[in-house]
């Protein structure tokens, strides 16, 4: 405390810095309040999807439409499903089969009503979209090509998207092969699926989420999934969570097995 | 291919078309007058010496023998490397199987911890590979950070905004590399690929650091361990268009009583291929070792 000057200085850093270290904080802490009253009236930007999202459903894994607004099966569906033993829900059953249960891919459409977020990263020539899930990706091309005819069947398929307007992405997927469940009640599907999905940004944090599938081989009509909402998750990063088989068999044999109830009838 | 056709320069061969499409249709105007002979022949020498001197411009390059073709080629490639891009699908010149980070000889000794992991792990293939081998990617363990990186399988670089992203086809993996100036966490929760983050040096040498590593991932097929405490040093550097000089430096006083330093490896680049997605589906794998991985397995190794 020797000259005015350095006291002075003393005397500012002291107000002030409180001030400035507590506004970021105050700031984050109201935006969770704030942030819907904004954001609704904040304009989505133009063709663009990037960021993280978070699927607003029930919080646990869930089924694209209730298991009672599935389209009929056709019989070679119905012989695949009735092999099904979901490993929890109204159908589980001790020793599941649930392919995700030993670490099999989720594949996709399963991965989008899981309630972990995705993110999409807009590159040139086409939009990525990584799952928290099982760390997984796929690209969405958008440089104009076609889904190959003779595209090999894989987990999470082949995808093309082209924007409709500035605000929706429509995404088209075939190429999936048929080892995945649509969900966790066990609904099957053949190689022959096609997904059609729209994500349109109505605003700033709010996606409009509508999905279609189409498998003839397996339903008579196509499942036309309600409208889902996705939600903006800004100052989010995706983690690395890979289902490891060795970890998920410990789990299983320590914890989901022994609690595993009597099928519900 | 033939583009001089000597018998084209006589004009009674040119010249006959015309009669037959007089002769099918006498309403057509009559063609003009023929030039005489001489003036023909001349007419027809300065054509095909016109054709010629076109050819020569601009098909030149077809003449050149093909060692000249490449060399001229790589001319181009190699002055024409961009600047601070590694974007596009990259494959590890090795020896055409998976392979340590570095020779047995260049790893460093270990340390006592490390020396007893050592001793427990079982590889699957290799002069130390046993019946029953428990290399964790036998069983779909993630391969993880760096072991991915010494496989014959190719990754990609995708330079977006604030990151660069390295996908591994093998695993259909990937890894994030932060390039928005943030440092390492000090206290990253250990993950299977680690947390990364990079700036270049000049403008051909993408400089990386990643920490925050499990320890349940070998270093190479050939079993060697490391601990969470391991730090990585990669310098990807472009040379010219098609090639990437790569060197990588394992930090782990937990384990190596030395930094392991890896050779020099040459990726180079496939501009035409895209990845395909190759997961390990364990439920596969474990098919795969039962019916054929095990029973190929000699009983006693050395």
């Amino acid at each position: 405390m020797r000259s005015r000057p350095r006291s002075l200085l003393i005397y500012l850093f002291a107000t002030l810095a409180p001030a400035i270290s507590l506004s970021p904080v105050a700031r984050l802490q109201a935006a969770p309040q704030q942030a819907p009253a904004k954001a609704a009236s904040t304009p989505a930007p133009k063709r663009d999807l990037s960021g993280v999202w978070q699927y607003q459903g029930s919080g646990g894994a869930d089924s694209m439409v209730p298991d009672k607004d599935m389209p009929p099966m056709t019989p070679w569906a119905k012989a695949r499903f009735d092999t099904a033993k979901p490993g929890y829900g109204p159908r589980g059953a001790p020793g599941g089969n649930d392919p995700i249960l030993q670490c099999d891919p989720i594949g996709f459409p399963r991965i989008m009503f899981m309630p972990t977020p995705f993110e999409f990263v807009p590159t040139q020539n086409r939009v990525l979209q990584f799952f928290e899930r099982e760390h997984a990706w796929r690209p969405i091309w958008l440089d104009g090509r076609s889904i190959p005819e003779d595209a090999d069947p894989t987990w999470f398929g082949y995808a093309v998207g082209h924007w409709e307007g500035d605000d929706t992405l429509v995404v088209e997927t075939r190429g999936l092969n048929d080892r995945t469940w649509l969900g966790p009640t066990g609904f099957p599907h053949s190689e022959e699926m096609r997904v059609t999905e729209r994500y349109k940004r109505v605003d700033h944090d709010t996606i409009q989420y509508n999905i279609t599938v189409s498998d003839p081989t397996a339903y008579s009509q196509p499942i036309v999934v309600p409208q889902k909402i996705m939600k903006l998750k800004p100052h989010e990063e995706i983690e690395e969570q890979p289902c490891v088989w060795s970890q998920e068999n410990a789990f299983a044999k320590r914890i989901r097995e022994p609690a595993a109830q009597k099928p519900a009838k | 291919m033939r583009r001089f056709q000597w018998r084209r320069l006589q004009p009674v061969g040119f010249v006959m078309p015309r009669r037959k499409v007089l002769a099918t249709n006498p309403h057509r105007l009559k063609p003009a007058p023929r030039p005489s002979r001489s003036h023909a022949i001349l007419f027809e020498f300065i054509r095909v010496c016109a054709l010629a001197a076109l050819l020569a411009l601009s098909f030149n390059p077809l003449l050149v023998t093909s060692q000249k073709q490449s060399a001229s080629k790589a001319a181009q490639e190699s002055a024409t490397a961009p600047k601070r891009d590694l974007s596009g699908l990259w494959h590890y010149e090795s020896t055409g199987a998976s392979e340590p980070i570095a020779p047995d000889n260049l790893i460093p000794p270990m340390t006592p911890w490390a020396q007893a992991k050592f001793a427990t792990e079982k590889p699957g293939y290799g002069p130390r590979r046993a019946p029953g081998g428990n290399d964790p990617i036998l069983q779909c363990d993630p391969m993880g950070f760096p072991r991915v990186m010494f496989l014959n399988t190719p990754f990609e670089f995708v330079q977006v905004e604030g990151r660069v992203i390295q996908f591994f086809e093998r695993e259909h993996e990937y890894r994030t590399i932060w390039t928005d100036g943030r440092s390492l966490p000090k206290d990253a929760d250990p993950t299977w690929y680690g947390y990364a983050i990079g700036h270049w040096e000049g403008d051909d040498t993408f400089f990386v650091e990643s920490a925050g590593f499990r320890e349940n991932t070998w270093l190479g097929s050939s079993g060697y361990p490391h601990s969470e405490n391991m730090r990585i040093t990669e310098r990807y550097r472009r040379v010219d268009h098609d090639t990437i000089l790569y060197d990588i430096t394992v930090t782990d006083p937990t384990a190596y009583t030395q930094a392991i330093v890896g050779p020099h490896r040459i990726m180079k680049l496939r501009s035409h291929d895209e990845l395909i997605e190759e997961i390990c589906v364990p439920s596969e794998e474990k098919s795969f070792g039962e019916r054929i991985a095990m029973p190929a397995t000699p009983k006693s190794s050395k």
